[in-house]
């Protein structure tokens, strides 16, 4: 074999993958023309009745944009009387989906929750066919059919709820704070057993009427507050266990509590479930704002428990004995003051008042395994920034949260899934400024 | 009762990728708690910050993860900072509320519909492993050890991981012996005493806060790395508690405490799932070994939660100091 012999087999080896080169491109580019795929958007307007019921309503003249992962615009299309829209796509890989929100009808925005972006992503889960389909939902548009200050009379009652239930429940980890020095982490698993015996009595058993079965979750509350001070607290203080101890220990006994709750009710609780009474209850219009009977009981009823819980402290003698305790144990009990009785007695009121909150909240929004996990902070953050230790400073503190927690979704109403995040903010500023809380006796904190 | 699986799923969780994890994330907590007696709560703020640290940048933006790496570190770094402005002031249970709010506010951030772009909201992050498995020099189809299967990739950061720990293990032993370690021990026990020789504390205790959050966050990339996917769920305040039962199980501000810890409590939570599963199912017509009237397989899986709990409980009550733990040395009189 000479030199030319080996020219001619390299040439014509190279000729040949050529032809194998442009046979593979055409053959990829004739696949990627039958990996082209389809999109369909679907938009509706869904609303709820009274019951919950939700009715969808097809939206016709929406623009939908698709563009490619480098932001490219792809294709775009209107929605028809279906409220549908199929866009074509070149490949099937992955595209964002952009709703043109000034296409949309006056009177309605996208439902809490939803954006106007989306991705659509061929590569992950095979749709049918090479097609896809994405649905937006829409809701009526409380910025556009209620003026703002209106909106704002409505937050207000809204936080007045919220500030409510939040004081209920948080006297008693207050109380037991400043009585025994113990952030106590289980609190929040109290309040939720007060709301699940309530309902198994209402939902389940003897299928009571909600003010007739809230006493009994309300007692078992207290029970279980005056069962874990007579069983776990206070032999440990007798050991002189420290108060960092017996925090952590109380973090774990609330985990072990909160499995136990799912455990028991077969992931019953999983879900928000709901009291018989008072769910889904029309409003009643008062001018500008909206609020339905349960809510008024709820208001009228923490007023008055936190007026008769406020006169027994301030009033009456053993009212006086707690906060005695509260201010100095030891002094107290130089005094002649059972300090054990009046903690026992601390953990009964503190554990009932959070039963009570318990049912409450699960009257207005449904209770969950973790419904208090979920409170607690919010708790923790009332008392901080009310001052550690002061009932009173307590109540101030639930209405600052409450409130603040409120006013975030109306100054804020597109970050309204954060607004837990906007009250724990509140706490984190409250102690810069202002460590020792708005009510709270000024000692060295460092 | 396949008892081969039972105790092999045990054993494999506790030197896994995953068990990695949650010591280096129990390392950094063990810096805070055991050997500075700080009360943070919220390491696993530190822990999501090292998980969407490497989700975010390699996911979304296609980084380089080394880049990414870098990442991590600037955001641990200030975050410790941010914390440690906000809380070093302030008594003990203030700075353990403060921290554990701060870790809510950034679960909840990335939790969030409106940041779903960035962060992936309740759906999470995946598609951030690519670099990791491409390096992996095992096999993809993995190995068998006993009735455990192993995959390459996993097998991988399995080896990777413990050797990364063992570093970190030993730059903290070093640390905590030196003279500076030293000082954190006294501030600990002494804040007052420690500050009356002429040491800032605030400074030890800011730099204490820095090296626990960074080694936790890297621990938080690991716990991601090994799931292939970053979700918000994964960093509630369990997974701090959790860090919390494996120091004390292992024993406070003991370097080794957090590994043996994390390895006892991944084996016993990881058993416990594994038997109970076993004990519950339904299998060719005959009924489960444990009566269905006491438990199903339906809700079995929450018994190692209350084990959890339980655990963490009653260790704090009655040993404190941890199964090799040294009595003198237990951080619980932090206040």
């Amino acid at each position: 074999m000479n030199r030319t012999h080996i020219r001619l087999i390299v040439r014509i080896w190279l000729g040949l993958m050529a032809i194998v080169g442009v046979a593979l491109s055409a053959s990829s580019a004739a696949n990627a023309q039958d990996t082209g795929g389809t999109i369909t958007v679907n938009v509706f307007n869904q609303t709820k009745d009274a019951k919950g019921v939700a009715t969808k309503v097809a939206v016709p003249g929406v623009t939908i944009k698709v563009s490619d992962d480098t932001g490219a615009a792809v294709t775009s299309g209107a929605t028809d009387a279906a409220g549908k829209v199929v866009l074509k796509v070149p490949t099937q890989t992955k595209f964002n989906l952009d709703l043109d929100v000034a296409t949309l009808p006056k009177g309605v925005v996208l439902a809490s929750g939803q954006t106007e972006k989306a991705v659509v992503d061929f590569t992950v889960g095979a749709g049918i066919g090479g097609n896809k389909s994405y649905n937006y939902f829409l809701g009526k548009d409380d910025r556009l059919t209620t003026g703002r200050f209106k909106l704002l009379l409505q937050t207000l009652v809204n936080g007045v709820k919220s500030s409510a239930v939040l004081a209920i429940c948080c006297i008693g980890l207050s109380l037991i704070y400043g009585t025994t020095g113990l952030s106590n982490f289980a609190h929040g698993e109290i309040v939720t057993l007060g709301a699940i015996v309530t309902w198994l009595l209402n939902q389940e058993g003897p299928k009571l009427h909600l003010l007739l079965a809230a006493p009994f979750g309300i007692v078992a509350s207290a029970l279980a507050g005056m069962g874990l001070e007579r069983g776990v607290w206070r032999p440990l203080r007798k050991r002189g266990i420290s108060l960092t101890s017996m925090m952590i220990m109380s973090i774990g006994i609330a985990i072990a509590v909160r499995y136990v709750y799912v455990f028991m009710s077969n992931s019953k609780f999983n879900r928000a479930v709901y009291y018989r009474q008072y769910h889904a209850q029309p409003e009643w219009s008062i001018g500008p704002i909206g609020i339905n009977e349960r809510d008024v009981i709820v208001i009228v009823m923490s007023v008055a428990v936190i007026l008769a819980v406020s006169y027994f402290l301030l009033r009456t003698r053993q009212g006086k004995a707690i906060r005695a305790v509260s201010d100095n144990p030891d002094l107290a009990s130089a005094t002649g003051i059972n300090t054990n009785k009046i903690i026992l007695m601390v953990w009964a009121l503190g554990g009932g008042l959070a039963g009570l909150g318990g049912v409450m909240f699960g009257a207005a929004h449904g209770l969950q395994w973790d419904t208090g996990f979920n409170l607690l902070l919010l708790l923790f953050a009332a008392i901080t920034v009310g001052g550690l230790g002061n009932p009173f400073g307590a109540l101030v503190g639930a209405v600052i949260v409450g409130m603040a927690t409120e006013l975030w979704t109306w100054v804020f109403p597109s970050f309204l899934e954060y607004k837990n995040a906007a009250a724990l903010g509140a706490l984190i500023i409250t102690l810069i400024i202002r460590p020792q809380g708005i009510l709270g006796r000024k000692e060295r904190l460092g | 009762m396949n008892w081969a699986l039972i105790f092999s799923n045990g054993l494999y969780a506790a030197v896994s990728a995953n068990a990695v994890a949650y010591m280096l994330i129990a390392s950094g907590l063990n810096v805070h708690f055991g050997n500075t007696g700080l009360l943070n709560f919220g390491q696993a703020g530190f822990a999501a910050v090292g998980a969407y640290g490497i989700a975010i940048p390699v996911s979304q933006y296609h980084w380089n993860p080394f880049a990414a790496m870098l990442v991590i570190l600037v955001g641990a770094v200030l975050l410790a900072v941010g914390v440690g402005l906000l809380t070093l002031r302030l008594r003990s249970d203030y700075l353990a509320i403060v921290t554990i709010a701060i870790a809510e506010i950034i679960r909840i951030f990335v939790n969030g519909d409106h940041f779903k772009w960035l962060t992936g909201g309740n759906d999470g992050l995946q598609g951030f492993t690519r670099w990791m498995e491409n390096a992996s020099p095992f096999s993809t189809n993995g190995v068998k050890i006993w009735a455990q299967k192993i995959d390459g990739y996993r097998l991988w950061l399995l080896v990777s991981g413990w050797i990364l720990l063992a570093i970190i293990a030993t730059a903290l032993y070093l640390l905590i012996r030196s003279p500076w370690g030293r000082v954190l021990k006294g501030i600990r026990e002494d804040e007052d005493a420690v500050r009356s020789l002429g040491k800032n504390v605030f400074a030890f205790k800011m730099q204490s806060l820095v090296l626990g959050g960074v080694v936790g966050a890297i621990g938080g990339m690991w716990l991601v790395l090994d799931k292939q996917s970053a979700q918000p769920g994964d960093f509630a305040t369990t997974l701090t508690f959790f860090a919390y039962t494996m120091i004390i199980l292992g024993g406070v501000a003991k370097v080794k405490g957090p590994i043996i810890g994390a390895m006892m409590f991944l084996f016993l939570f990881t058993w416990v799932d594994s038997f109970l599963r076993e004990a519950t199912k339904t299998s060719a017509g005959k009924e489960p070994v444990l009566p269905k009237w006491l438990i199903t397989d339906n809700n079995y899986a929450q018994v190692k939660y209350i084990f959890a709990g339980v655990v963490l409980a009653v260790l704090v009550a009655f040993r404190p100091q941890g199964i090799f733990g040294d009595k003198k040395e237990q951080a619980f009189d932090v206040r």
